[in-house]
């Protein structure tokens, strides 16, 4: 009897030391998983953070305490609220914020200026969340290296199409001689020509300027009713050189002031008036409309003009781009302007955009909002 | 007696050409290559009219306003700026210096100017 109670035992002891190996071996296998998950998280190129369902910090891996300035044992099992110093603090500010962020632009000063891009991902079952730190810092400076390139060849071709203008122009008026009429016709075109090379150069560097983002000036409240009548106004001789029926209906009451860029709205506004005037034919009819409510304004310019062909409409607000009708008519153009309208708008935190029918005319609306 | 205008401007081309036009119109003219030498003109010849151009080789335009600023015998001698810079940073700068008026090269022809000029002499 005790033998087999015995030997019962030595089975089960052995039965039970296979299972503790298998134990052991499933162990190291987790360990081993585990190590590698370690191993390519904190080698990763981008900064990588992994939070709780409380918004504590689980994890963070090198990159991330390289971008941020802290050390793991510093922040681990802190939450978020916690962490108050700089630069950590704008990345929880720009996190606590928005439920989910998909490359949000953080541009840090400290411990270098540069700046991030910010991704969260939320892990479902237990409600963790995983936040990517990308490094844009390069293709910024390459983006701000080609906006200033722009902006400096823009400024060089400036000069030389200054004495063009001048040298042509006192020609023109005689100043250099009498010239014949011939010659008067073909000076006036080069004139013309040239002209349209200020107009572009002039485009590119407002275009450069928007990019370089330093585009928004100084915030000031304004009567936009004015801005837009002095518009119409500047346009008085084209508007009755093609017999036009221009229109301005502002809607009933007063018209709150609001803040702007002044000089950049002014270049919207133009930017809408003159293309209906350009891109309408003699007799027709423009209605400038200004109206508001209690969170923004809305300005809109109707023509009966050539309209935008229906396949090409989706294109309108694209660098360079001009409509194939719209070609037809004025050969010179830049393609920049409803491109620098936009940018210009959405700068201040309004709307654009435009009904068309090809034939019949377009009207293009923005809105501006009071905050 | 005719009025004198001292024109500062370093791409001889458009100096030539203003200068050209300001002698049609019965003005006597001064020129300047450079910031320095425009200080220099102005002071040794008091001219009735200053246009300046403000991107210029060593002391630039912005610096020439601010000097004839310190010196109560030049700050009435009027500056009209002649500039292809068109900031509305760059404008501000220059009125707040003193210029009466601000010109944008490219935008103006040589007759507008004159009439400019007219404008401030009168």
């Amino acid at each position: 009897m005790a033998e087999d109670y015995l030997k019962e035992l030595a089975e089960t002891r052995k039965a039970l030391l296979n299972i503790l190996e298998d134990v052991e071996e499933a162990r190291e296998r987790a360990e081993e998983e585990e190590d590698k998950t370690k191993a390519i998280v904190s080698n990763l190129a981008d900064g990588l953070i992994v939070l709780d369902w409380g918004n504590r910090i689980v994890l963070i891996n090198s990159q991330g305490e390289k971008f941020l300035d802290v050390k793991t044992k510093e922040i681990e099992g802190k939450s978020l609220e916690e962490l108050e110093k700089d630069p950590i603090e704008k990345l929880v500010k720009l996190i606590l914020k928005k439920k989910k962020l998909y490359r949000e632009e953080l541009p840090l000063e400290k411990p270098r200026e540069f700046v991030l891009e910010v991704t969260t991902v939320l892990l479902s079952p237990r409600k963790e969340k995983v936040i990517i730190l990308h490094d844009i810092s390069r293709e910024k400076t390459i983006d701000r290296m080609k906006t200033e390139f722009v902006s400096f060849s823009a400024h060089q071709l400036k000069s030389p199409l200054t004495s063009i203008k001048w040298a042509l122009k006192m020609f023109l008026d005689g100043d250099l001689g009498k010239i014949t009429e011939e010659q008067r016709e073909v000076l006036s075109k080069t004139y013309q020509t040239n002209e349209s090379m200020i107009f572009l150069v002039d485009d590119l560097l407002s275009l450069a300027r928007i990019e370089e983002g330093r585009y928004l000036y100084k915030l000031i409240p304004v009567k936009i009713d004015k801005i837009i009548q002095s518009a119409i106004d500047s346009c008085q001789k084209k508007i009755k050189k093609k017999k036009l029926k221009v229109e301005f209906r502002k809607a009933k009451g007063k018209i709150p002031e609001i803040k702007v860029d002044v000089e950049k709205i002014k270049l919207a506004v133009e930017n809408f008036i003159d293309n209906a005037i350009k891109y309408t034919p003699e007799e027709g009819e423009v209605i400038a409309s200004l109206s508001f409510n209690k969170k923004e304004i809305e300005f809109s310019v109707k023509d009966s003009g050539i309209g935008v062909p229906k396949a090409q409409q989706e294109k309108i607000f694209q660098k360079f781009f001009r409509a194939s009708n719209a070609i037809k008519i004025k050969s010179q153009g830049t393609g920049l302007g409803l491109f620098i309208t936009k940018n210009i708008v959405e700068a201040h935190g309004g709307r654009i955009w435009f009904e068309s029918e090809e034939g019949k005319g377009t009207t293009f609306h923005f809105t501006l909002p009071f905050t | 007696m005719a009025k004198t205008i001292l024109v500062i401007e370093d791409d001889k081309f458009l100096r030539e050409l203003i200068t050209q036009k300001l002698l049609k119109e019965g003005y006597d003219t001064s020129e300047a290559v450079d910031g320095e030498e425009g200080i220099k003109k102005i002071k040794e010849e008091k001219p009735d009219l200053v246009l300046l151009d403000l991107i210029l080789p060593g002391i630039d335009g912005f610096e020439v306003l601010s000097r004839m600023r310190e010196e109560p015998n030049l700050s009435s001698i009027p500056v009209i700026i002649l500039s292809n810079l068109g900031r509305k940073e760059d404008v501000e700068k220059g009125l707040k210096l003193g210029a009466v008026d601000y010109l944008i090269k490219a935008h103006f022809t040589p007759g507008e100017i004159i009439d400019k000029i007219k404008a401030v002499l009168k």
